[in-house]
This record gives structure tokens, sequence and C-alpha cells, in this order.
């Protein structure tokens, strides 16, 4: 089963996505809290990036979040309708760096990488689209 | 995203409550560097009630450290919660910063 | 024929192929989008055979229009289609008993610079209704839909008579019959979402209940909402100061639209303009702006 809402790309729609997550999730128990906090931070570095970038200049657009969870993984998308976002473009971040050169930036797009299994980016006249996997550990 | 600040004399603390995202963090960065130039350069930050940080967190908490210590203090953090400290760990940020348990043990580690 | 669907490691691009459609072309490849200036290029008889696929058949028999011939009980034609070669606009229009003036559907759409495809006007209006001369003003100067000039005492019979901004005449609540009809047409074509430009708040409104949602505006359709709360600057400048200001207006999306028809935007420094919306075929995107409205 698809589970989805679509809010606009503003900063205060950021929580109701994750409260969304929360919710589906509750009512799976092989998500435990690890999972689900990381499956809020994707989502959340994400939608930043397409609220921050993706619809810049204009008057912001939806995103649309859909879930679709069984007993062996979720998958999420993430949909928007504003500028393509380029990854390849996105520095990562130097996490051994000092104070002083410690960048402010970039980590979003890391979390994302470090905390999803699969991810899958789309993008064409009909939309831009993100897709993350996300594993449960199955304990043996 | 509410803030709550504790005078004390070795270092005060900021008793934060709710989710730090991009929309917050502004929020708490300017209150953070407020207290900072009023003069309060040993920062305890308590993310006991804290239920989740993304990654405008940590810019937040990088700017008021960068502050504290160019003034002469420190910013350290008290009650990372599980996610919160997979955050600050994933980033290498327990590399640059302590982080505690509990404000009694960032506390004590001012007067060492 | 139905595709599994595969999950890409590399981003797809859903080319439309330029140049005219040859049999060639449509022998090797049944997926690319086409679009309506290839059609419009085709001889006269395909168009009309690809187009009439743009016409739901139970409103054709409704007002008893053969749905094939497009000819009434008095064997006229009673559908009008234009789509000129080397154009990529498509205007298809119907009416009841033989002039404009009892015309209850009108469609315009048209490819748009991205190779996708508008619907630039919907109209589906109950020919038996009253009609309200919303589109002419007082010195016979076409309005534009109330956009370039206004005819205020007419729209102020439209309103008062249950109409939304832009309404000529009630709706003939077929709007769901005639996008199911629209959609289906254009993922034939190969195009797998849509685009329009909401003419009002009301419109806007009703395309969200059919699944479309935001490219640009959602934040508007946002801050509306919110400022029309008990409290917002759009419902303290529901004062009266004109007949489309009247201080109950906030509660429904007519009276929220006319007041919006009327410039109130101006109190939050927006205008309504630039909104893009888009529909995904096959799915529906769930935004709701204004939760439990009446209409």
């Amino acid at each position: 089963m698809i589970h989805q809402i679509s809010r606009s790309a503003e900063l205060t729609t950021l929580s109701e996505f994750r409260k969304y997550i929360a919710l589906i999730c509750s009512q799976h128990p092989e998500v435990d809290e690890n999972i689900l906090y990381d499956m809020q931070l994707a989502v959340d570095e994400a939608c930043t990036n397409i609220i921050a970038h993706g619809y810049k200049g204009m008057n912001a657009g939806s995103i649309i979040l859909s879930m679709e969870i069984n007993d062996d993984y979720a998958e999420i998308n993430l949909t928007d309708f504003g500028h393509a976002f380029e990854p390849s473009r996105s520095p990562a971040p130097n996490l051994d760096a000092g104070l002083e050169d410690r960048p402010t930036g970039g980590f979003g797009l890391f979390f994302i990488y470090q905390t999803m299994d699969n991810i899958d980016y789309t993008t064409n006249v009909y939309g831009n689209r993100l897709t993350f996997i996300k594993r449960f550990n199955n304990n043996v | 995203m509410d803030i709550k600040f504790i005078e004390n004399k070795i270092a005060d603390t900021m008793a934060v409550t709710g989710s730090i995202d991009a929309l917050t963090a502004a929020v708490l960065t300017d209150f953070m560097l407020l207290k900072v130039g009023e003069g309060h350069h040993n920062l305890i930050v308590d993310l006991s009630q804290v239920e989740f940080m993304s990654s405008a967190g940590l810019r937040a908490l990088l700017a008021a450290l960068k502050e504290c210590r160019n003034k002469g203090g420190d910013l350290r953090i008290s009650g990372a919660q599980p996610g919160v400290d997979k955050v600050l760990k994933m980033s290498g940020f327990t590399n640059i910063l302590k982080c505690f348990p509990n404000n009694q043990e960032a506390l004590a580690s001012f007067s060492e | 024929m139905f595709k599994n669907l595969r999950v890409k490691k590399y981003p797809v691009q859903f080319e439309t192929r330029p140049g005219s459609l040859t049999s060639e072309w449509l022998l090797e490849d049944s997926d690319s989008p086409i679009i309506l200036e290839q059609i419009n290029n085709l001889p006269n008889n395909i168009k009309l055979r690809v187009y009439r696929n743009l016409l739901p058949p139970g409103l054709m028999i409704r007002f008893n229009i053969d749905p094939i011939t497009w000819k009434g009980p008095d064997g006229q034609l009673h559908v009008g289609l234009k789509a000129d070669e080397q154009t990529g606009f498509v205007h298809l229009w119907a009416h009841k008993n033989g002039s404009q003036q009892d015309e209850f559907f009108r469609l315009e759409i048209s490819d748009n610079p991205q190779r996708g495809i508008d619907i630039n006007l919907i109209h589906l209006n109950d020919p038996e209704g009253q009609r309200y001369s919303t589109d002419f003003d007082q010195d016979g100067e076409p309005t534009l839909f109330g956009t370039t000039r206004r005819n205020l005492e007419e729209e102020r019979r439209a309103m008062d008579g249950g109409l939304a901004p832009g309404q000529i005449r009630k709706n003939l609540g077929a709007s769901a019959l005639a996008f199911q009809q629209i959609e289906a047409f254009l993922a034939t074509l190969g195009h797998r979402a849509y685009f329009l430009d909401p003419l009002t708040y009301s419109s806007a409104w009703v395309f969200e209940k059919r699944g479309f949602a935001y490219v640009r505006g959602h934040k508007l359709m946002d801050d509306i909402q919110h400022e029309f709360q008990p409290g917002g600057k759009l419902h303290e400048a529901l004062d009266g100061s004109t007949t489309f200001r009247k201080s109950d207006q906030w509660r429904t999306v007519r009276g929220r639209a006319w007041a919006i028809h009327d410039g109130i935007l101006e109190n939050i420094g927006e205008q309504w303009d630039g909104l893009r919306m888009i529909k995904q075929v096959g799915r529906h995107a769930g935004v709701d702006t204004f939760p439990d409205a009446e209409f």
C-alpha cells in the first residue's frame, strides 16, 4: 500500500513530513527508532535542499512524499517540480577538518548517502523524483 | 522549538526542546550568538529534549562554537539522544566538540 | 501493452522526437511523447479521429450528439475543431442547439516550450443555466474573464447567482468525466503529466480536487488559507469596501475567489499570478490547501 502526502515546499512543512513518516512507521514493528530517524533525516535533508534550491526564485510549488513499507524495506519517493538538483556538483564535506576549515554546508547530501541503502534520482520535464530504499536488518 | 537559558558561574546551559531543523536552526543560532555576545563564553547545549536534529543544527552549533572559542571559552553538548548523537558522530563533530551524557558531567568538565 | 516498471540507475529522459510523424517512426516507437503540432500536420481525417478522443462519449450522448460524426439530430455539426497545421494549438467546442449561445464544452490545449502539453482553457457550462455577461464590459469590450477589464454589475449578479469568477454560466458538473477523458488522451500520446495555469482561486481549488499539484504557487495557496482565517490580513480586508469583499466571504471557495478577483491579495503584497499546476497521469497528488471547504 502506498502512503502519500503533498505539501508546499516551505520550511514550515519539514516537521509535517517527519511526523507523517513516524505515523506510517508506527504501524510497522520492524521499523525501530534508528531506522525511523534515518528515514526522517534523509527526507528532511532532501526536502531542505528542494526548498532552498529547487524552487528558488519562484513561489514554491509542491513536494509529494510517498512511502511503501513491507517486511524487508521501505521505499520513499520525493517528487518536486522545481529546478533539478545536481548531486554530482555537491562536494563531500571534509570530516577531518579542524575547526577553522570545517565547512558549514554539504552535510545534507552526505547524511542521505550514509543512511539510505539505495538512492535514485530521475529528472525530466514532468518533475524530479528522488527515491530512497531503506532496508531493515532482520536479526538472525 | 523552545530554548531555556540557565545561568551558572562556571558555564551557562541552553536547554533546547523540540526539533532543530532548517526552520528552527536560525532561531537557535541567533539566540546562541546573542548570549555569547553578552559575555556568556562557556556554554552547555542540553539536547536531552531534542527529538530530531538535521545538518542545519550542526551549522548552528558550529557558529556558536567558533564564537565561544574565539572569546576564550567553549561550547559543549549534553544529553544527545541516539538519533542526534548519530548525526554528531556521522559528521565528525564529536571530534571537534565535547559531548557528555548529562548536564552534571558537562558542567564538571568546565571546572577541570 | 504494459511494461514492467524498472528502477533505472541513470536519469531517464522522456524525449519527444522532433520532426514529422512518419509511418517508419510510428512503426518503431510506441512510447515517446507526441506533441500536438505533429498531429496537426497530419491529414484532416486523421486529426478528426485522433481529437475525437478528447470528448467524453457520454457527454455527447447527453446532448444528443453522435460521438462519432459529431452531428445532432438536425444533421448539422454540433462540434467544432480548430487544429491548424504548423501550430501546436487545438481548440475544441460543442454546442447543444447549433449556436455559440448554448455552448456546453470548450477545450483549448497547446504544446508548451518544454514540449509538454498545457490545458489553456476548459469550460463545461450548463446551456440551460442563466447566462451572465461577465465576458464583455459595458462598452462591449471583451473582459478576458475579468482579467483586462471588468463588468462589475454583471459580476455582482453572477456572484449572487452562485457562480465563481470567470464563469458565465453554472457548471455542468462533468469535470471529473472530462478530465479522465483528456488524461487518457494525453497518455495515448505518451505524456506522463500535463500542465495548466489556474485562472482563479476557485479553479485552482477544483484542480486540487482533480489531483493536480503545484509547480508554482503552493505557498501562495497556503498563505491565502492562513490569512483568511480570523485574525489574518485577508480576513480583515473583507470589510465591505466593495461588493466583493463581504465579511463572510472567507468561509467558502467562491467567496474567497471573488475577493481575490477583486484584488484583495494586495493586502499581503501578492497578486493572483504565476501559479502553475501539474497532473501526473494516473496519480492523484492529494493537495488540499483549503481542507473541508464548501464551494
